[in-house]
């Protein structure tokens, strides 16, 4: 009977061994999964597509801003051929491998048809006017296993002219005009330095104002110059914004 | 018979108590490899994030390729300053693809003896160019929590 309570005793001592081997145990699990993890860089691969995916688009801005000032026409498929190279040396041991295609098709985007050269595009001249840089990337990391994460990234300026008048009695001209972005989205921090007026061809000064517009039911900026001494017939108007893409929308003009 | 059962007691109060530390030192053991907020393994790979997501904002304002560009080094510092957390202390480093230092003045907060004694969390940025000119450099933010 002594050795019979002696042995539910131990009992209680084999009872928390058990527990605490299964405690030790199920640690070494996680603590393996953690390793694992942190051995796998997770956060650093994050970090490295991201900043890719960033580094590429600004590289279609600068290509669309050369482009828009220089006309340059192979500019975007030039840089991204530098580019492909230098984001390997700038990551060294991850094996990046960067690959891309430039569209040269006419595509539907931003409500106008754009037609892709090289992955560029302008449309100028006219009372709504564009111009569009778009490139499609393909991205491996050898280092993460990661093969052919895809995506595609563009740059886009659209100026449109939505009236220009001219008021005889007080020799006003007026222009009212939007410039929106990607995803048409209102560029409102432009100055007077970023606008250039041609009044018929000639290089004109002129004043600038911005305001949301009930009428237009959008942000606009209203161009006006004064004692302009008759009715023009064609306003030129060129916007740049702070990338340094550039877009010209003509207008005629009609009196008030 | 009465001194045999006081034994007995004496016994299990001493079997619970090894039952106790054993259980205890399972959970101590288990700890050690806990890998908390205030370890130096989640330390970094915070500092990590915190330093990209500045980089990226600062980026996306198109302030950072315009100080990199034009050399506004002491804008820089003062837009890296301001971004990132107090007792955060960084050291930014801006290279071409040559692997040559460009920024001729220090970029960071905090003596160099933080950077020599402490874990330090390392982000390699790309910025390919200003406006219309690609000319790209790779800027190394080192992070370290004071």
């Amino acid at each position: 009977m002594g050795l019979g309570i002696d042995k539910k005793g131990q009992f209680i001592v084999i009872a928390a061994m058990l527990m605490s081997i299964m405690i030790i145990s199920i640690s070494a699990i996680i603590y393996s999964s953690v390793t694992y993890f942190k051995a796998e860089r997770w956060e650093e691969y994050v970090i490295l597509v991201d900043s890719v995916k960033t580094g590429t688009t600004r590289v279609v801005e600068i290509s669309l801003a050369n482009y828009t000032q220089t006309l340059n026409t192979t500019i975007l498929r030039d840089n991204m051929d530098k580019w492909s190279p230098d984001v390997k040396q700038a990551y060294p041991g991850f094996g990046v491998i960067l690959t891309y295609t430039l569209p040269s098709a006419l595509t539907q985007a931003y409500g106008v048809s754009i037609n892709y050269a090289l992955g560029l595009a302008r449309t100028w001249y006219q009372a709504t006017s564009f111009s569009a840089g778009n490139t499609n990337v393909s991205l491996s990391l050898a280092s993460a296993g990661l093969t052919g994460y895809s995506f595609s990234t563009s740059a886009f300026l659209k100026e449109t002219i939505l009236d220009a008048t001219y008021t005889a009695k007080t020799k006003m001209l007026t222009i009212y005009l939007s410039i929106e972005r990607e995803d048409l989205i209102p560029i409102t921090n432009l100055k007077k330095d970023s606008f250039s007026l041609r009044v018929d061809g000639v290089s004109k000064d002129f004043s600038v104002s911005r305001y949301y517009s009930s009428t237009f039911s959008r942000f606009i900026y209203e161009i006006r110059r004064e004692n302009e001494p008759s009715l023009p017939f064609v306003v030129s108007v060129t916007a740049t914004e702070t990338r340094g893409i550039r877009v010209i929308a003509n207008s005629t003009v009609m009196q008030v | 018979m009465r001194k045999a059962k006081s034994e007995k007691g004496q016994m299990r109060i001493i079997e619970a108590l090894l039952a106790i530390f054993l259980v205890f030192f399972a959970i101590a053991f288990v700890n050690l490899f806990a890998l908390t907020p205030a370890s130096q393994t989640y330390e970094a790979g915070e500092l990590e994030k915190i330093g990209f997501n500045v980089l990226h904002d600062l980026d996306d304002q198109k302030l950072l390729a315009r100080f990199v560009q034009y050399e506004e080094w002491a804008n820089l510092t003062a837009a890296l300053t301001v971004s990132l957390p107090t007792d955060v202390y960084f050291n930014l480093t801006v290279y071409d693809l040559g692997g040559k230092v460009v920024n001729t003045a220090s970029i960071s907060y905090g003596t160099a003896r933080v950077f020599s004694s402490s874990f330090v969390a390392s982000v390699t940025y790309i910025v390919p160019g200003y406006q219309a000119g690609y000319s790209p450099k790779i800027l190394v933010l080192q992070l370290v929590r004071g």
